[in-house]
């Protein structure tokens, strides 16, 4: 304990210095803004500033490089609340509740407690990485296919709770999204699948484009098909702030997305995408109200905004303790050691203390950095919504295709998200949910290959997913959660039965 | 909304500059190196380096744009079919020679070919390891070697991707020393060394840097290399060459080209440029940071290398086959 606290006090005389404080404050910078902007995402602009930090020493580097990550969870929100556009693709949940508080003129409450949750969840995850990383990781790399397999499917299993609506259509949208997830090489055989001969489909359908065109294109399609514009949202100062019942009804949800975003985060592989759906879920699952999500739950907002958030720091544990990448972007910013030197793998902590404590000591000056940078941003961005669409949109859709172009420099990720505005559009027609797609999207990949890795190494024996004792006990909650559904359909089934009886009495004797 | 205007700025810089210069000297323009893999990778971390000091001894631009898609097939595509003109330069690794065979396997019209490209330099060729587990038994290659040979198809190894490089290098063994082996392809050579390390595959045939940090810390132990030479981070570990398996060589491998097409003059510029650009001390020291060591070689000598490691490439593709799904 003693020791933890020298070493921190070492991290904060290298993080206060002022140079290491400037990159942490222009990471930062840059991270907001990046996730503001829709489309490009934390990777895209650690990848674009990935070649500026050649000429600074590891420690300054890396700092400002974390700090566009994490910046960027912060950023995300902001589009997604007030215009229905993830800013990146972790911020798809807060487009349902965000959004919808944004028009009951709640926008500037939700994201207050965008960066509030933030904050909290950033904070106390580092506190979670300075304390488990070593054993933690070591736990995370048990995370086999078989185990990725088994968490995953209880991320299928969180489908069934997106809806706020029919349940049949909620789940043919899931489908839909699972079937868009096949497209690409086939991982295990080399397989193009439904590439029409398009190199470029070779990696599937990109989370962004997709998210980008159906949330924020169809948004911008619905409202300019309505013949009379809806009424330019003209929020006031005092309606900035969360009100008490607000913030009463976020700590839980906030709590509960730092420990989860943080555990999923850890996990390598996993995306802090997963997190915020998962929290979603959560939130709604232990929810007094459900039927207030998707219609502006300040849960549904708070939830996985905490959750993304936590699991950036999570994703540094394999990082940090073992030098094992646990995602695109921890595996950027292990190249960005290797360039200025530093050997990343599990002696790092021991060999470079001042680079490793320096880096935690940043990301807490970088979340209080962020929380002081965003809230008075927030009185900022909600004037946005001031701006008549006429303006507003045809600016909005420049910066997505821009967004969306800039990620892979591909034309056909533009057409990708353009397609995807219009069946977004004539889906909302429909009266079915997009959320689902997405969160097929992310899944099929991922649960296709990890199923598929599972049975390679077992050679075809199904039973590896109950031999391994991670993946059997995550199957085990699976199999409770849906128990625990099947109980109260059984009991609604007994009210109604019950309600029969009681009915037959009345008109008895 | 800071971040663009730096990129156009840069860019608009970049377009501007070198319009005074003689206009029908080669370069007059910025040039692009094309990585066609993303930042962090082999080929994005050779391309930095290598279009720095391009840039200092053409005294003209040279940017890397990261091109990619496809395990590499949609930046060599681009740079396949561009005008052949000196301006678009390609950084390919290994995998050039393997996605046309791939793309043949399957007959699907290839994505590019080999011979739509002019070698100009060789940058890097660094021989993959043979690591496995600390904790398991094998001592040697060898005892690997008997062991596999014992239970053909139960030793697992995880790869960066079906036909990708770490795949190609193990495919190359399995058939010098004919055993059979169990393959755990993942998305990149990241996941691959995560899955050895969390236990789930017993080897892994990867590239030095990657590795010698878990070899320092006890994690991992190497039990032979597919060079020629003994690797100088790893004189301890012998070659397969030096065990009888001389049809075990492979590496992973970074080099320069061209599209098919380029003037003579542009191309020879451009190889004398390379060859001043690879002795440059920066070039050497980001190199060195690297652990990769540089293995320059032009003209006839990479055409050669070129030529045999696409054929025993070409080779490995084929005698895996088309993987039927399971």
């Amino acid at each position: 304990m003693l020791e933890t606290l020298q070493n921190l006090s070492l991290g904060f005389s290298v993080a206060l210095s002022p140079t290491v404080l400037l990159y942490a404050f222009v990471g930062c910078v840059i991270g907001t803004l990046v996730g503001v902007l829709p489309g490009v995402g934390p990777l895209a602009g650690i990848s674009l500033l990935l070649p500026v930090t050649f000429g600074l020493d590891a420690t300054r580097a890396i700092v400002m490089l974390a700090g566009i990550y994490y910046g960027a969870m912060y950023g995300g929100s902001t589009t997604s609340i007030l215009m229905r556009i993830p800013g990146e693709a972790a911020s798809v949940m807060t487009c349902i509740d965000g959004y919808a508080m944004a028009r009951k003129g709640r926008a500037g409450a939700a994201l207050a407690i965008a960066a509030v949750g933030s904050y909290v969840a950033g904070t106390a995850s580092i506190v979670g990485l300075m304390a488990l990383a070593p054993p933690l990781a070591a736990f995370a790399l048990r995370f086999g296919p078989p185990e990725y397999l088994a968490l995953l499917t209880l991320g299928l299993l969180v489908l069934a709770y997106m809806s706020s609506g029919s349940m049949l259509k909620s789940l043919a949208m899931a489908a839909l999204g699972l079937l868009l997830g096949m497209v690409g090489i086939d991982q295990m055989s080399g397989y193009f699948r439904f590439a029409y001969g398009l190199v470029e489909l070779g990696d599937g359908l990109g989370v962004v484009p997709v998210a980008v065109g159906l949330f924020g294109l169809a948004e911008i399609l619905a409202t300019a098909g309505q013949p009379t514009p809806p009424g330019v949202i003209q929020p006031r100062f005092r309606e900035l702030l969360p009100s008490r019942r607000e913030w009463r009804e976020s700590t839980l949800p906030i709590a509960r997305g730092t420990v989860l975003g943080f555990l999923i985060g850890v996990i390598p592989g996993s995306a802090h995408i997963i997190s915020s759906f998962v929290s979603y879920a959560l939130e709604k699952r232990l929810s007094r109200h459900p039927e207030e999500f998707g219609q502006g739950a300040v849960a549904g907002v708070a939830g996985p905004e905490s959750a993304n958030n936590s699991a950036t720091s999570g994703a540094f544990v394999p990082m940090l303790a073992l030098g094992v990448p646990s995602g695109p972007i921890p595996a950027v910013m292990l190249a960005a050691m290797m360039v200025h030197g530093v050997a990343p793998g599990p002696l790092l902590i021991q060999q470079q203390p001042a680079l490793f404590w320096g880096f935690i000591a940043s990301m807490y000056v970088g979340n209080v950095v962020l929380l002081i940078l965003n809230l008075p941003l927030v009185g900022l961005f909600v004037n946005l919504l001031r701006v008549p669409y006429s303006y507003l949109y045809p600016a909005i859709l420049v910066f997505a295709i821009l967004g969306v172009y800039a990620v892979n420099g591909s034309v056909v990720d533009v057409w990708i998200m353009l397609a995807m505005g219009v069946l977004g559009w004539v889906l909302r027609k429909l009266d079915f949910e997009t959320a689902p797609i997405v969160l097929g999207v992310v899944l099929a990949p991922m649960i296709e290959l990890s199923l598929r890795q599972s049975l390679a190494m077992s050679d075809g024996r199904y039973a590896i997913f109950i031999e391994r004792p991670i993946a059997a006990t995550l199957l085990a909650v699976g199999a409770v959660l849906v128990l625990l559904s099947l109980r109260t359909f059984v009991r609604r089934g007994r009210d109604w039965r019950a309600r029969v009886v009681l009915a037959g009495k009345g008109e008895g004797p | 909304m800071r971040a663009r205007p730096m990129a156009f700025a840069l860019l608009l810089l970049a377009t501007t500059a070198p319009t005074a210069a003689a206009q029908e000297a080669y370069p007059a323009r910025p040039i692009t190196l094309v990585a066609p893999f993303p930042p962090g990778g082999v080929a994005d971390l050779t391309a930095r380096p290598v279009a720095a000091a391009l840039e200092k001894v053409l005294k003209n631009p040279v940017g890397v744009v990261n091109k990619t898609g496809a395990a590499g097939a949609v930046g060599m595509q681009f740079v396949a079919t561009s005008r052949p003109d000196g301006y678009t330069l390609l950084l390919a690794l290994s995998s050039i020679a393997i996605i046309p065979e791939a793309d043949k396997l399957f007959g699907r019209p290839p994505a590019f070919t080999v011979d739509q490209f002019v070698p100009l330099a060789l940058i890097s060729a660094d021989p993959t390891i043979l690591v496995v587990p600390a904790d398991k038994p094998w001592r040697t290659a060898r005892d690997f070697i008997e062991d596999a040979r014992k239970r053909p198809g139960q030793i697992s190894y995880s790869s960066s991707g079906i036909y990708g490089t770490l795949h190609m290098a193990m495919e190359l063994l399995s058939h010098a020393a004919d055993i059979k082996l169990r393959h755990l392809p993942t998305p990149g050579a990241g996941p691959a060394i995560t899955a050895i390390l969390g236990g789930h595959v017993e080897a892994l045939a990867s590239g030095p840097a990657a590795v010698i940090a878990h070899i320092q810390s006890g994690k991992l132990r190497p039990l032979a290399s597919w060079g020629v030479e003994r690797h100088p981070a790893l004189p301890d570990v012998p070659t397969f060459k030096e065990l009888g398996l001389p049809g075990a060589e492979f590496y992973i491998w970074a080099g320069v080209f061209a599209p098919k097409g380029t003037p003579a003059p542009v191309v020879a510029r451009l190889e004398s440029a390379l060859r001043q650009a690879v002795a440059e001390p920066e070039f050497r020291g980001a190199m060195d940071k690297l652990k990769t060591p540089i293995a320059f070689r032009q003209g006839e000598e990479f055409r050669r290398f070129f030529d045999a490691d696409a054929r025993r490439l070409a080779e490995g593709v084929r005698r895996v086959g088309r993987v039927e799904s399971k």
